[in-house]
């Protein structure tokens, strides 16, 4: 009983010792805290933009939204019937305008493809003056006059004319450059609202000239304007079968390729060039069996996203960002936020 | 009258146990074997040929500068093996040997097989298309990964028959294929003979 009793305060004093040992253990190492902005610059490496450059705390850039231009033709299709009694001649012309995108214009009317059926004659481009000319051979058709006229003495005469007028829109996407302006904001530039431009009656391609927007102050005082043309907007629709399923995949895209510059708003020079795409995708298995409809603002949001992905890779292989992690442009970006309001920010590495 | 009513337990006790024993007895005797133990109850194709082929294989394709050059576990598929014997073989079984243990090698990861995909577009669907899930934790559709190689082969057998002699060889072809170039990354054989005499 004696042994027992002594045994038992033995295994009591061994625990208590070994309880306070853990008791005791230092605490878990407290990460080393570094302030950013410490770390050295990345030497610069685009010869266009030396160190100063680089050192964007104090550069700002405009971004334009997406510039486009879309080409539309309008098929036309005139009948006049002019009508001669005696001394006095009356014209009755009925004009009609079909709005068709021009790659079916071109693919069907005038080339006598599909469309030609409905317009069964060959199509010309009316703003040719030679097409147009009094030379030019309308289709005129003599009206019977027993059927078109009672009296001997007036004459009908019915032509057609038709052809195409080809007209040019131009404007700007408004919610493609956001996530690239974003991505701007954090690799450390200061981002500059650009003024909008509306395009004028009968524009030409002038309204792409950005250097002419520069002098006219659209952009402030930004040091760089970053500006870009659409190339090509596709929507396609495709269903393909699963090897190995009895399964198909329903896939819906939106794709955007966007061609862009930035310029150097004092040189005028061009920094940086490239074109870049964006591409959201909705993917439905056995979609095509649910009549599935795919969200339009979804593809839109992750095609902008996509697009300004291939934007900041295209900006980091011309050197004009590094916002890397760890790299210059993401230090100064954080740099310039901790100088903000230093009390309360504070980065751990 | 008590001791021969104990007396007679004891003997119909006896009897009943005696009567079970012998049931037990006369059914089929059961015992387990050596799982790799060599196996040669005839010549055809057999569970030691197996272990054989994916065992010789395995090493080979792990010794393989596509896989041992790598520095991440590439990711590699399942293709066919075909069946060119007269036999009735069950190749998925070697391919899925050969699976195993290269998983249990760390060194290759694999992506779903072709024979997989039911159930992988099945779960996908399920959790995609179903509305049931939180958006957070759904497998999010297009995110697979596809597969940097693939594991494709054949089995063939030439058989030669005497009154008394059966010689069976066996020739099991494993390449790997890189899915982007189309290239052979590694190719290996096993060959294997079997003579059987009455």
């Amino acid at each position: 009983m004696l042994l027992l009793k002594k045994t038992f305060l033995v295994c009591a004093g061994v625990g208590l010792v070994l309880l306070t040992g853990c008791a005791s253990k230092p605490p878990a190492v407290v990460p080393e805290q570094a302030i950013v902005g410490r770390v050295p610059a990345d030497p610069p490496k685009n010869p266009v933009i030396d160190a100063q450059t680089l050192n964007a705390q104090s550069k700002s850039i405009a971004v334009t939204d997406i510039y486009f231009k879309k080409e539309g033709k309008n098929l036309v299709f005139i009948e006049e019937t002019r009508t001669t009694t005696g001394n006095s001649i009356s014209s009755t012309i009925a004009p009609k305008t079909i709005e068709v995108d021009a790659d079916k214009a071109n693919a069907s009317a005038l080339t006598g493809g599909p469309n030609s059926s409905a317009f069964p004659v060959k199509f010309t481009d009316l703003s040719d003056p030679k097409s147009t000319a009094p030379g030019a051979s309308p289709v005129i058709t003599p009206v019977d006059p027993q059927t078109s006229s009672n009296s001997s003495n007036t004459q009908a005469q019915s032509s057609k004319k038709s052809g195409y007028e080809s007209k040019m829109e131009y404007g700007e996407l408004r919610y493609l450059a956001n996530p690239i302006r974003g991505l701007l904001i954090k690799s450390g530039y200061k981002v500059v609202q650009a003024k909008s431009t509306a395009a004028m009656p009968n524009q030409g391609d002038e309204y792409f000239d950005i250097v002419k927007r520069i002098k006219a102050g659209d952009f402030g005082d930004a040091d760089y304007v970053l500006y870009g043309v659409l190339a090509e907007v596709s929507n396609t629709d495709n269903v393909a079968d699963i090897p190995g399923t009895r399964s198909t995949s329903h896939q819906m895209t939106l794709e955007v390729t966007v061609d862009f510059n930035i310029v150097d708003t004092k040189t005028s020079q061009i920094v940086a060039s490239f074109i870049a795409s964006g591409e959201g995708k909705d993917v439905q298995i056995d979609g095509r069996d649910t009549a599935y409809k795919p969200s339009a603002a979804k593809l839109m949001k992750l095609a902008s996203l996509d697009l300004a992905e291939d934007v900041r890779k295209n900006l980091a292989a011309q050197n004009f960002i590094t916002n890397n992690p760890g790299s210059a442009g993401y230090e100064r970006n954080l740099k310039r936020r901790i100088e903000d309001d230093a009390s309360t920010l504070k980065v751990y590495k | 009258m008590i001791m021969k009513i104990h007396t007679k337990t004891i003997y119909l006790s006896i009897f009943a146990l005696s009567t079970v024993l012998l049931a037990a007895c006369s059914g089929p005797q059961v015992r387990y074997g050596d799982a790799k133990a060599v196996e040669t109850v005839n010549a055809n194709y057999g569970s030691t040929d197996l272990q054989m082929i994916a065992e010789a294989m395995t090493r080979s394709l792990l010794q393989s500068k596509a896989i041992s050059g790598s520095k991440d576990a590439p990711i590699v598929t399942l293709a066919d093996v075909k069946n060119k014997t007269s036999e009735y073989i069950d190749t998925r079984v070697i391919t899925d040997k050969i699976r195993t243990q290269l998983m249990k090698s760390g060194q290759v990861r694999f992506a779903v097989s072709i024979t997989e995909m039911q159930n992988q577009t099945d779960e996908l669907k399920r959790q995609n298309q179903s509305g049931l899930y939180k958006n957070s934790t759904i497998a999010k559709t297009g995110n697979m990964q596809g597969a940097q190689y693939r594991i494709e082969g054949s089995i063939a057998s030439i058989v030669k028959n005497t009154k008394d002699v059966k010689d069976v060889y066996y020739v099991f072809n494993l390449n790997l294929i890189n899915n982007e170039s189309g290239l052979l990354e590694w190719a290996d054989e096993k060959e294997i003979r079997k003579t059987a005499t009455r």
